[in-house]
């Protein structure tokens, strides 16, 4: 019977710090909370010693240094984010996120890192290309731009349709200890993460041809310019003092950021033409 | 990442985990008392109503139950959620749906009892009160632990569904840190974790069984 009754204490406990806790979110500051997908390494992830970081949330923290809000990182379920954004539980998505394709369903920010969707297939696999890919299996993450682009009405459909089957994931871990066991024969991601991926796994490889090319932006709820136009603002002085080149730096995606480059600032009018270039090759 | 930053990470997750498992139980187990007496009541409109719930709780995941609690306010009426509310919905979603579960348990326990303990009872001048609190209900209890212990065990493991809430209990972070380090050693920990939790569970309900069979 003690322990019972001590169990019952310690939920009590427990409940009363939950009180206090709420009595401090009363307190008037501004924050700015970002939800994020905590297992995508390098942009949002759990450091060696367990907080969270990446170059998108240290970037979010330069933002939130120069606005003077306190940053709320919230790891969200990449599945109900569209829910988490609408509902007002988070500010914005940034980690990693897609624009091409959703460009109607967010308000987005500046486009800040040139991405691409690759094939990460073992290294001693006779695939050397996308057609190589017909009748095998394809693992993608659920919700990621990668299953957009390979489902139906995606820019690489036509390519899904000659796989044996598409198969969902929850995250790139279960996918790649799935290829290495062999009951999957590829995995369709962004290049970012599957370069952080090969970086600390042997015997894999990146194929040289690419799904698509596109950006990265921060996804806003739509409508929600007033937030939008500030975090601009900020990102353009980021690049002007330097700091987004830093961490760009940091994470090694010097070769992928695509703000404060001139380059990037021509590139995304043309994004377009070059977007559909890039699937015109690859259908090829 | 070091071993013991992992276990340190894991560990104040488990006690979210555990902060999940015991407010759920506090609120539920009362609850589903509640809801048993609804689900026998001889008030045919509220013994319907009763039985929809516990239905329609029994008949959807709970993950789903958690989407909707949360995500409902703001659907349905366009009320702005977040901050707190999170960890409201979380133990409000978890009590609801572990209310149902033990009413039926309740329940089985109580339509157990001989209609003969009723009557004698009423013989010796016991009010229906009385007779349920000092008579009943105590054998009740004796009879459904096993089925709580159950029903318990199962929702520790169940405290894993609060991550489609993106509340970082403890399987979500060992998640979090075996995709950043590329290593399934997270999950061996949780499972240990998870395990030696369920032991303590299962022990504590032991010993409370063999305290209530005080007639063997």
């Amino acid at each position: 019977m003690k322990k019972t009754v001590v169990c019952i204490l310690t939920g009590a406990a427990l409940a009363v710090s939950m009180i206090g806790s709420t009595a401090c979110f009363a307190e008037e500051q501004k924050t700015f909370t970002v939800g994020f997908d905590a297992e995508y390494p390098p942009y949002g992830y759990m450091d060696e010693n367990g907080e969270y970081t990446g170059f998108d949330l240290e970037l979010a923290q330069a933002v939130c240094d120069l606005e003077g809000w306190e940053l709320v990182k919230t790891p969200i379920d990449w599945d109900s984010k569209d829910m988490e954004l609408n509902s007002g539980s988070i500010d914005c998505i940034w980690n990693g996120f897609t624009m091409n394709g959703r460009e109607d369903d967010y308000t987005w920010s500046k486009p800040y890192v040139d991405n691409s969707q690759v094939i990460v297939v073992p290294e001693n696999s006779e695939v050397t290309d996308l057609s190589g890919l017909a009748g095998k299996i394809v693992g993608v993450q659920a919700a990621s731009a990668a299953l957009e682009l390979l489902s139906d009405g995606g820019d690489q459909a036509d390519l899904a349709a000659t796989f044996g089957s598409l198969q969902q994931f929850p995250d790139y871990n279960n996918a790649f200890v799935e290829l290495q066991a062999g009951s999957i024969d590829a995995v369709a991601m962004d290049i970012g993460v599957a370069q952080y991926q090969l970086k600390q796994k042997e015997g894999y490889k990146i194929l040289d041809e690419k799904l698509n090319s596109e950006k990265y932006a921060i996804g806003f709820k739509l409508g929600n310019e007033e937030l939008r136009d500030t975090v601009d603002a900020d990102l353009d002085q980021l690049v002007a003092d330097g700091t987004f080149a830093k961490l760009a730096e940091k994470y090694e995606l010097t070769d992928m950021v695509c703000l404060g480059t001139d380059e990037g600032e021509t590139e995304a009018e043309t994004e377009g033409a070059q977007t559909e270039a890039a699937t015109e090759a690859v259908t090829e | 990442m070091k071993l013991s930053v992992m276990l340190e990470q894991l560990s104040s997750g488990m006690l979210r985990s555990m902060e999940i498992f015991f407010l759920t139980l506090i609120f539920s187990l009362p609850l589903g008392l509640l809801i048993s007496f609804g689900r026998m009541s001889k008030n045919k409109i509220l013994r319907t109503i009763v039985k929809v719930y516990i239905s329609v709780m029994r008949g959807t995941p709970l993950m789903l139950q958690l989407l909707v609690v949360y995500f409902g306010p703001y659907y349905l009426f366009g009320m702005q959620i977040g901050g707190t509310y999170r960890f409201t919905a979380i133990i409000l979603g978890f009590a609801l749906n572990y209310a149902a579960y033990f009413a039926e348990i309740y329940r089985s326990g109580i339509e157990s009892m001989p209609v003969g303990q009723y009557e004698a009872a009423r013989v010796l001048g016991y009010s229906k009160t009385q007779c349920f609190c000092c008579i009943i209900f105590p054998q009740v209890v004796k009879r459904i632990l096993p089925s709580i212990t159950n029903e318990v065990i199962t929702l520790v493991k169940d405290t894993s569904l609060s991550f489609s809430l993106a509340y970082a209990e403890m399987f979500t972070i060992a998640k979090q840190i075996a995709a950043a380090q590329t290593t399934f050693i997270p999950f061996v920990v949780a499972a240990i974790f998870y395990y030696i939790f369920n032991l303590v569970v299962a022990v504590v309900m032991e010993r409370l069984e063999k305290k209530l069979s005080y007639y063997q």
